[in-house]
């Protein structure tokens, strides 16, 4: 029988905490740099997806069907393996997590804020023009503070969405929660590490959902 | 972004152009995988380096520049599956170690070059090596036909078997007694393969239970839900031994596999330089060594 001399047979705890705690930094840095590039990328998708040109909207239309028709986790392979096959150019792999996320929760978030500005009565675009704001005024001071209001739960929903789906950014090899948590539980044979490992996962979304709780009552000095 | 896409699509045409003039005798996998090396490894070289990458994938032959690529960027990148000990793992101290690393510290410090360790998702392991995000794959990477069709091994450096695991009380002694009960097995590994070629013992059992992993497997075993795991037998002591459990490995074993390191198609003389320095290490008894710290005995096979 062979001698494992080096083997451990116990789970060293506070070793654990820590790898999956460094694990828990990519994953927070990779939610908050999709988050802060999203949104706005989201918010430009948005207003093309509501021109009346067919030349911007047919290639933003295909562009959100594609980016939420197909799952995320091969759009992340995709990313991952075909530049540098087919055009020879190395690719560094958490900056491919992240143009994945920011295009993939674009588009899902370009939806969310369509949904929202049409949600606003027509009536109130003709009282401002009526009262000489420019559309772009409108749009600013008028629109967006009721948009925003009416879409934080979703916004919410999404984001709670995107700090578990960083779990998918295991699959091109980035060194984040879920995947080091796979490797701990090989190191032990035990599946301690991913119980504790969605106890993480858990206390990154309270804390998601306590900020846009505080954000929604702020937001609550009018009804509707 | 290291060249720019039109560039890199220009040097495409210009190879493949220079492969149909001069009619390269090399086989058509070959070629197409010498072509598709050569527009990953000319995405690192300036454009005067077009002549040496040209002329590597007319040659199709130990002389192209991978060996030297990796000396000039001091860094030898090693893709493995971070959970796969005893070969490559994460200790207590969460450092990735295994006997495959030791083995490629040691190897990298004869070629005076640094290693790099990059866990990687092992079922994209020949499109990680070929997207040149790595330079080897070295983690109990057992040698096939099909794997040899696109990736260049070393020489086997260590022997496995397939094994099948039971518990201490089963009863069961041989294949044989395998018959009418459920067997359980990593999916998409060697095992499986193993198990395809042995269509009569397949046959034999009640049921096949494909998991995603073999700490899963082991699972199966203690909670009575599957009676035996096919798996490698390295990987298999070290769990044994580790848990200490009272399992048992038959002598009958499935299928005898060697594991080797691998490289691109193209990169023959990275391949082997390495295979030297195994060799060397071989020669002079650090390799036993090595094997001996992990293992208690010379698992090593390279001569």
């Amino acid at each position: 029988m062979m001698n494992y001399s080096i083997m451990l047979s116990a789970i060293n705890y506070s070793s654990m905490i820590a790898f999956l705690l460094d694990g828990t930094v990519k994953a927070v840095e990779l939610f908050f740099l999709t988050i802060v590039l999203s949104l706005p990328l989201g918010l430009l998708v948005a207003r093309l997806r509501m021109v009346k040109f067919k030349v911007i909207l047919l290639p933003v239309k295909f562009y959100l069907l594609i980016m939420r028709g197909t799952p995320l986790i091969l759009q992340l392979m995709f990313f991952m393996y075909f530049p540098p096959l087919v055009f020879g150019i190395g690719v560094d792999r958490f900056m491919v997590a992240v143009f994945s996320f920011t295009i993939n929760y674009a588009a899902y978030f370009a939806e969310i804020f369509r949904g929202g500005i049409e949600s606003i009565p027509v009536g109130q675009q003709e009282a401002a023009y009526v009262l000489g704001l420019s559309p772009f005024q409108t749009f600013t001071r008028i629109t967006v503070p009721q948009v925003v209001k009416r879409i934080i739960p979703t916004i919410a929903g999404e984001s709670m969405t995107l700090v578990k789906d960083t779990a998918l950014a295991s699959v091109i090899g980035v060194t984040e929660l879920f995947r080091n948590a796979g490797s701990l539980k090989a190191t032990y044979s035990s599946v301690i590490p991913f119980a504790v490992a969605a106890l993480f996962y858990l206390v990154m979304n309270s804390v998601v959902s306590a900020f846009f709780s505080q954000i929604e009552k702020k937001l609550n000095y009018y009804k509707g | 972004m290291k060249i720019s896409r039109g560039m890199a699509l220009i040097l495409a045409t210009v190879m493949t152009g220079s492969l149909l003039i001069t009619g390269c005798s090399a086989t058509t996998k070959t070629t197409s995988a010498a072509t598709t090396a050569a527009v990953v490894t000319t995405a690192d070289t300036t454009a005067a380096g077009v002549e040496s990458t040209a002329a590597e994938s007319t040659a199709a032959v130990a002389t192209d520049d991978s060996l030297t690529k990796v000396k000039a960027a001091g860094t030898l990148i090693l893709g493995l599956d971070s959970a796969f000990p005893p070969m490559g793992f994460i200790n207590d101290k969460n450092e990735i170690v295994g006997f495959d690393i030791d083995l490629a510290r040691e190897v990298t410090s004869r070629m005076g070059v640094e290693l790099k360790l990059q866990p990687i998702d092992w079922s994209s392991n020949i499109l990680e090596l070929n997207s040149g995000n790595i330079d080897c794959i070295w983690n109990g990477f057992s040698i096939s036909e099909e794997r040899k069709a696109e990736v260049n091994f070393t020489d086997a450096y260590m022997q496995n078997r397939q094994v099948v695991i039971v518990r201490g009380d089963s009863g069961i002694n041989t294949l044989a007694d395998m018959a009418g009960k459920t067997l359980c097995l990593q999916a998409g590994s060697s095992a499986s393969d193993a198990l395809a070629s042995n269509a009569d013992f397949k046959a034999s059992l009640k049921e096949v239970v494909e998991l995603s992993d073999n700490v899963t497997a082991f699972m199966e075993l203690e909670g009575k839900t599957s009676d035996a795991i096919l798996m490698d037998e390295i990987v298999a002591a070290y769990y044994i031994t580790q848990n200490a459990k009272d399992y048992k490995i038959l002598d009958e074993s499935l299928a005898d596999e060697q594991y080797g390191v691998g490289f691109r198609l193209a990169d023959q003389s990275l391949r082997d330089e390495v295979n030297n320095q195994l060799k060397a290490m071989a020669a002079d008894g650090t390799l036993a060594e090595i094997s001996n710290t992990w293992f208690g005995k010379d698992v090593t096979v390279i001569k």
